[in-house]
């Protein structure tokens, strides 16, 4: 057991955690950030993508410990005070998820590949999201919410910034 | 938020109310729920797909530290009921089972014991500890198995492993074959396949300081599992049970009264069940155990007080496509577990545990002959159909069930003189089939190909075989061989002729040459169907005699709250499908409010209207969007009482509009809903319920059973494009044509045929439960089970048609079409793109080596 | 599915962490990523009682080339790294070429170059890279630090040479030739998947025009990456062109026994194999001649 620090959504956080606990676990079940969801443990179907010094990453194939003193940022991150942030207001416009519960996971995917380019063709966004599954929507609906968010990204002055 | 059309929110894409919640991250899941002192369970699970339990022995994984407890299948089978099916068919031996296994395991994965520690990682650590000592039996892993008499039966006291059997006839099957051209037979194989929502299910058994139950659930129907886990959790000698029915005599008074005013409110339920009455005594004459257990849980269940009983609470699910409906075995060993130790418990399934122990469906086999005239009409069907269940039914209900939809369902939209079905349903050392999506489907699989094989037997279009056997709008109303009416709106063959243009079908066989000189092979597949959803009035009985009386319809309590916002309570659950939103567009129609007037309250029992169903089937749109409809209804007509006599004008003056109420031409004369309120409250109960909740100025409760019903109908068209050097296919366009009545909110609709379509082209091209004929599952994790992502699902045009109608509440569901139809329109594209090469495709699941085999371009492999 | 319980170990130095896998190697695995191992955990389909992160180790994190064109990628550079890499693309495009088929962008900014090679999963790009260019690799142990060359680096399934207490601290990948051509190309079930099949190709046209140094190396056929000496030899000192493609995909296919699962029959595999040798060498030879004509 050891306690490690790790910059979280902008706040330092102290945790105590064992070798085999997962970033995940820590965010989820230590401080109580649980808007990261679980779908497999074994890395492939993203719900539980974080962002990790910017980039994004499936917090259940990584380890509290490899996480110290990184900054991650997660969904609860992406609000605007109290209300949607701008890619969360896209992804309502459109009508983007149904059960929702791999929502999360795509709205950091979304974030960090808008944080690297703000505009992505329709290939590049299907492309970035392949890695994140979702059994609902068959993704449609997603991908226009994606592209809503290029566009409000588009029309606000100073770009990509917080989104 | 505030979109309308013309005024209404029906009809609008008005956005979710819910994803305010869900995408900022504070979705309530199952697994987020945390309460004090919550401890966590792990199964130990059998390695084996058939074995006997010759010993177990836990104190190695006692003694981790960490650990609370372990609780083996003897133990808990000490302190639970058994889970015994409801369903009484005749031929169905539906085999009681205890919570874990108790002597035998009967799959991979069947458990046979709960460790309960301080984490989820201290109970796997554990179980990994605990010793069971086997004897291995020879599996059953195939249908050839399941018929193998040489093989051990999982079930002894069934027929072989045969725990299904029956036989039925429509019409006059002998004259159709006798006066038929020809006879064209086929054998089709569907394969098993998974729901795989993106949420497990998982259960969190709290106990509170009095010692009582309640389940934080991810399950479609709260009262459901409610009832369930209370008549397995219900366990203690029949004299105390019969003592405490006379301690609590008020109680048990009331219950025998309910039972009285029950069967007086259905007069011929008597008749209609005296069927299953027998069916019933023959199963307990097989085994009469079944008696013991049943008297001892029914009685226990009615001794138990009514504070006792456990309340469900729902919060947010992810996703279930049908795997939520049943109560689980873990579920129940979790309960007793809590409850025996006095202390919360947390068990959320893993997805290795979801893969392969969860909902698993289609697992079934169709021989069909048809009987044909040279022209292309069919005279009638001879059907065999043969279904592996896996080990352990389904509770409180099962596969045969679903034998019963797909019997009914099997003619479709189209017309036959005559129809004979078979059903056989084998037991397997696999998991429980359940429901999936459309758990009928594969009725609309095989009839779909059926035709396209007929057709190019008879040499004639594709299309014109559809056309000439459907039932178009000319013969309409009619009923379907087995029983179901055909109402005027059923618009299937306008779905077919529209689907036909869109497809250009009638140039497509020019199209598909020239693109083969470009060297693309192309193919293309068309589906038509038809979903009861809701049905016709008395549908449900057409499938299983007497049951509408238990199926009963639907209800929804709508509440005027004393600061004037309204409460619409229902017994949906929804799990994606978006209710908060579509319930309060109908109700904030009826009332004539803004939506963020109305709240949705759902999934706990002690608010929720009672049912025995809840979410799935594709009813909710239908169901609940009629009772709301009905509900607010009535409710309005109280609220314009009330400020009618405020205002001192005629009821029939009153108009409500955007949450004001006020007299027609005279704005100034109007009250808010809080001043009705504040009245209603003053006078006293208001509504026909008794039951007037806290701070509540007006509750009604309205029933819904469905009004005139009706029929969804949907024609698919797949475009498919082979590759035959990879064997992998594409495709390139997707359409859908379909007519499911008015739609509630667009947006809503289109998801859910999205969703679905998506499903089927996971199903045919990438998903597939894959077993050896040792029994041992070879898909257990995401790397083996292949959900498609982005890059493999098409675009997905959907072309609405809606028959104009005058009836009130013509929501028509959509939840299943999708996966309905695409698998048929997406097998028939391959088969065409084939069809050069003598190709046909009788089985569903089509990865590249088996296109290529099919194609012939590589010899079949030999090693499985 | 949780995890078993192990020891994390954090060294800071290769000789720390050499150390580590001296004392605990038996038990113990070395953690960069984690892409591959953390899910073989989580799964329990293995045990570990020690975990020896080498993600701090100073002196492992670079991409060089030398003045001979020699790249040295060091063990804990990731996968996002390279593929965004400038002088990966110019030094060594057939590693940066494989990148994008590399899991997703999720996978690649934890997972590292020399991870996958460690890991040595026959269905892996990288490992099939490494055996077509001839790279190789730089393994520190108790006794100092040997290179070994890819084509002795692979064993078997997910089995290397490396020993219980050594570390692969870096992968060298030979210079760049000026006439030189790639292609990596896959067959999977869906994108992003391991391969069912796929194929590495790199050569060179000389200037008479004709394919010198051709490499083959194919990956998700069998327990480790292969070559296929027999087409390799036809196609050397010929010309380019589809009907010589077209006998070195036959040969291919022939030589092949290739593994069967539940994804692909070996029949399908060795079919493929043939598809993508013809395309592969298509492709890499287009890529040389663009290259030379620069």
């Amino acid at each position: 057991m050891r306690e490690i620090t790790l910059r979280v959504n902008g706040r330092d956080e102290h945790a105590v955690v064992e070798g085999r606990t997962t970033l995940a676990e820590v965010l989820r079940d230590h401080l109580g950030l649980t808007g990261t969801h679980l779908g497999c443990e074994h890395g492939v179907c993203g719900a539980c993508t974080v962002a990790v010094d910017g980039q994004p990453v499936r917090s259940c194939l990584m380890l509290a410990m490899q996480a110290e003193g990184a900054i991650v940022e997660t969904v609860e991150s992406l609000g605007d005070g109290d209300g949607l942030g701008l890619i969360q207001q896209a992804m309502w416009e459109r009508h983007a998820f149904q059960c929702a519960f791999c929502a999360p996971g795509f709205l950091m995917t979304v974030r960090c590949l808008l944080a690297d380019n703000p505009t992505p063709t329709t290939a590049q966004i299907k492309e970035e999201l392949s890695g994140n599954l979702c059994r609902c929507t068959g993704y449609a609906s997603i991908l226009e919410g994606v592209a809503e968010a290029v566009a409000k990204l588009a029309s606000a002055a100073g770009g990509a910034n917080d989104a | 938020m505030r979109e309308q059309i013309m005024g209404r929110f029906v009809g609008a894409r008005v956005r979710r109310v819910e994803d305010r919640r869900l995408l900022s991250g504070r979705g309530r899941y199952v697994d987020d729920v945390v309460v004090p002192d919550m401890a966590h369970a792990a199964f130990v699970r059998s390695p084996w797909p058939h074995a006997l339990i010759r010993g177990i022995d836990t104190t190695r994984a006692a003694a981790v530290p960490g650990v609370y407890a372990i609780f083996t299948g003897p133990d808990i089978a000490a302190i639970t009921n058994p889970l015994m099916g409801m369903l009484a068919l005749p031929g169905l031996y539906d085999p009681w089972h205890w919570a874990l296994a108790v002597d035998r395991v009967r799959l991979v994965g069947d458990p046979v014991a709960i460790v309960v520690a301080t984490s989820r990682a201290v109970a796997e650590d554990a179980a990994e500890m605990v010793d069971v000592e086997y004897e291995e039996l020879e599996p059953i892993a195939t249908l050839a198995h399941a018929h193998d008499p040489s093989r051990p039966a999982i079930w002894p006291k069934a027929n072989g492993n045969v725990v299904y059997a029956a036989s039925e006839s429509f019409g006059d099957v002998d004259a159709a074959f006798a006066g038929a051209d020809r006879v064209i037979s086929e054998t089709f194989r569907q394969h098993r396949h998974a729901n795989q929502p993106m949420e497990t299910r998982g259960t969190v058994a709290e106990i509170d300081a009095d010692g009582n139950l309640t389940l934080h659930a991810a399950h479609q129907a709260a009262h459901v599992l409610k009832w369930c886990m209370a008549m397995c959790l219900a366990r203690q000698p029949v004299w105390m049970s019969v003592r405490d029915m006379f301690r609590q005599r008020e109680q048990t008074k009331a219950i025998f009264a309910g039972a009285r005013e029950f069967v007086r409110a259905h007069p011929t339920m008597m008749k209609d069940t005296q069927q299953m009455m027998a069916i019933m005594l023959r199963q307990i004459a097989r085994d009469p155990m079944r008696m013991v257990h049943l008297n001892r849980a029914l009685l226990g269940l009615m001794a138990t007080p009514k504070e006792r009983l456990p309340r469900v609470v729902t919060g947010d699910i992810g996703g279930a496509f049908g795997s939520k409906m049943t109560v689980l075995r873990e579920d129940i060993a979790l309960c007793a577990a809590a409850l025996r130790l006095g202390r919360s418990i947390k068990w959320i399934e893993d997805r290795n545990e979801n893969l392969v122990l969860g909902g698993q469906a289609r697992d079934e086999q169709v021989a069909v002959e048809a009987a044909v005239m040279n022209d292309g009409t069919v005279r009638g069907l001879r059907a065999k159909l043969t279904m592996d269940a896996g080990a352990y039914p389904g509770f409180p209900y099962a596969a045969p069930m679903f034998c019963r939809f797909i019997q009914t369902m099997f003619p479709g939209p189209y017309r036959f003189d005559a129809m004979q079905f078979d059903i056989e349903v084998v037991s397997s050392n696999k998991p429980t089939y359940g429901a999936y999506r459309g758990p009928w489907a594969v009725e609309t699989w095989v009839r779909e190909r059926l035709f396209d094989v007929i057709a190019r037997e008879l040499g004639i279009s594709r299309a014109e075989i559809r056309v000439r056997n459907i039932v178009g709008p000319d013969m309409l109303p009619t009923t379907m061989v087995t029983g179901p009416t055909l109402d005027v709106r059923m618009s299937a063959k306008t779905t077919l002729e529209r689907a036909l243009e869109v497809a250009d079908f009638e140039h497509w066989a020019e199209h598909q040459a020239a693109s083969r000189e470009q060297g693309r092979r192309l193919g293309l597949g068309i589906a038509t169907y038809i979903e009861a959803a809701p049905g016709p009035p008395g549908f449900i009985d057409a499938v299983m005699p007497g049951f509408s009386a238990f199926a009963g319809a639907e209800p929804i309590h709508a509440v005027l709250e004393g600061d004037g916002s309204v409460t619409v309570h229902t017994r949906q659950v929804p799990h994606g499908q978006g209710h908060e939103t579509t319930l309060a567009q109908v109700a904030a129609d009826e009332l004539g409010v803004p939506i963020e007037s109305v709240r949705v309250r759902y999934g706990d029992t002690n608010f929720a209207p009672f049912g025995i169903a809840g979410t799935g089937g594709s009813l909710s749109a239908a169901m609940a969007g009629g009772a709301v409809g009905v509900a607010a209804h009535t409710l309005r007509e109280h609220i314009v009482d009330i400020a009618a006599d405020l205002l001192e004008a005629s009821p029939a003056d009153i108009v409500i509009e955007d949450g004001d109420i006020h007299v027609a031409g005279v704005p100034t004369m109007s009250r808010t809903f809080r001043e009705v309120a504040e009245e209603a409250m003053r006078r006293g109960v208001v509504g026909n319920t008794d039951r007037l909740g806290r701070g509540e100025a007006i509750r009604v409760h309205r029933d819904w059973n469905g009004g005139e019903g009706g029929w969804a109908q949907s024609t698919h068209v797949c475009w498919v494009e082979v590759d035959l050097e990879t064997g992998q296919v594409r495709i390139p366009r997707y359409a859908v044509v379909e007519d499911c009545g008015e739609m509630i909110n667009p947006a809503i609709v289109e998801g859910q045929i999205r969703g679905g379509v998506a499903q089927g082209v996971g199903a045919v091209l990438y998903e597939k439960t894959t077993y050896g004929e040792d029994g041992q599952p070879r898909s257990g994790t995401f790397m083996d089970y292949l959900i498609p992502t982005t890059m493999e699902i098409p675009e997905i045009e959907i072309h609405h048609i809606e028959t104009p109608t005058d009836i009130a509440y013509n929501y028509r569901g959509v939840g299943e079409g999708g996966m309905i139809g695409a698998p048929a329109a997406i097998t028939n594209a391959v088969e065409d793109a084939l069809a050069d090469l003598g190709v046909r495709i009788t089985e569903q699941h089509l990865p590249p080596t088996r296109i290529l085999e099919l194609a012939g371009v590589i010899p079949e492999r030999t090693d499985r | 599915m949780k995890m078993s319980p192990f020891d994390y170990h954090r060294p800071d130095t290769v000789d720390e962490a050499v150390a580590l896998l001296e004392t605990y190697g038996g038990d113990g695995k070395v953690l960069a990523g984690g892409q591959s191992l953390l899910p073989v955990l989580a799964l329990r389909l293995t045990h570990l009682g020690h975990l020896i992160d080498i993600g701090r180790v100073q002196g492992l994190q670079s991409i060089e080339v030398d003045d001979d064109g020699t790249v040295s990628v060091g063990a804990t550079v990731t996968h996002a790294r390279v593929e965004r890499s400038d002088v990966m693309a110019a030094a060594a495009p057939a590693v940066a070429g494989a990148m994008p088929h590399v899991g997703h962008r999720a996978i690649r900014s934890r997972g590292t170059v020399c991870g996958s090679l460690a890991h040595a999963d026959p269905a892996a790009e990288l490992p099939a890279v490494a055996l077509a260019v001839g790279a190789e690799m730089i393994v520190r142990g108790p006794a100092g630090q040997r290179t070994m060359g890819a084509g002795d680096f692979f064993e078997g399934y997910l089995s290397s040479a490396l020993g219980e207490d050594e570390l692969l601290v870096g992968v060298r990948f030979p210079a760049w030739a000026p006439r030189a051509g790639w292609s990596v190309l896959e067959v999977s079930r869906r994108h992003g998947d391991f391969a069912l099949v796929g194929l590495v190709t790199t050569l060179e046209i000389d200037e008479a025009g004709l394919l010198r140094r051709p490499a083959l190396s194919l990956f998700g056929v069998a327990s480790t990456p292969v070559r296929v000496a027999e087409a390799e030899q036809l196609l050397d000192g010929n010309a380019p062109d589809p009907a010589l493609f077209a006998e070195a995909a036959k040969v291919v296919s022939g030589a092949l026994e290739a593994r069967a699962d539940d994804h692909a029959s070996s029949e399908y595999r060795a079919h493929v194999a043939g598809v993508l040798t013809r395309r592969g060498l298509a492709e890499a030879a287009a890529r040389a001649t663009e290259r030379a004509g620069v």
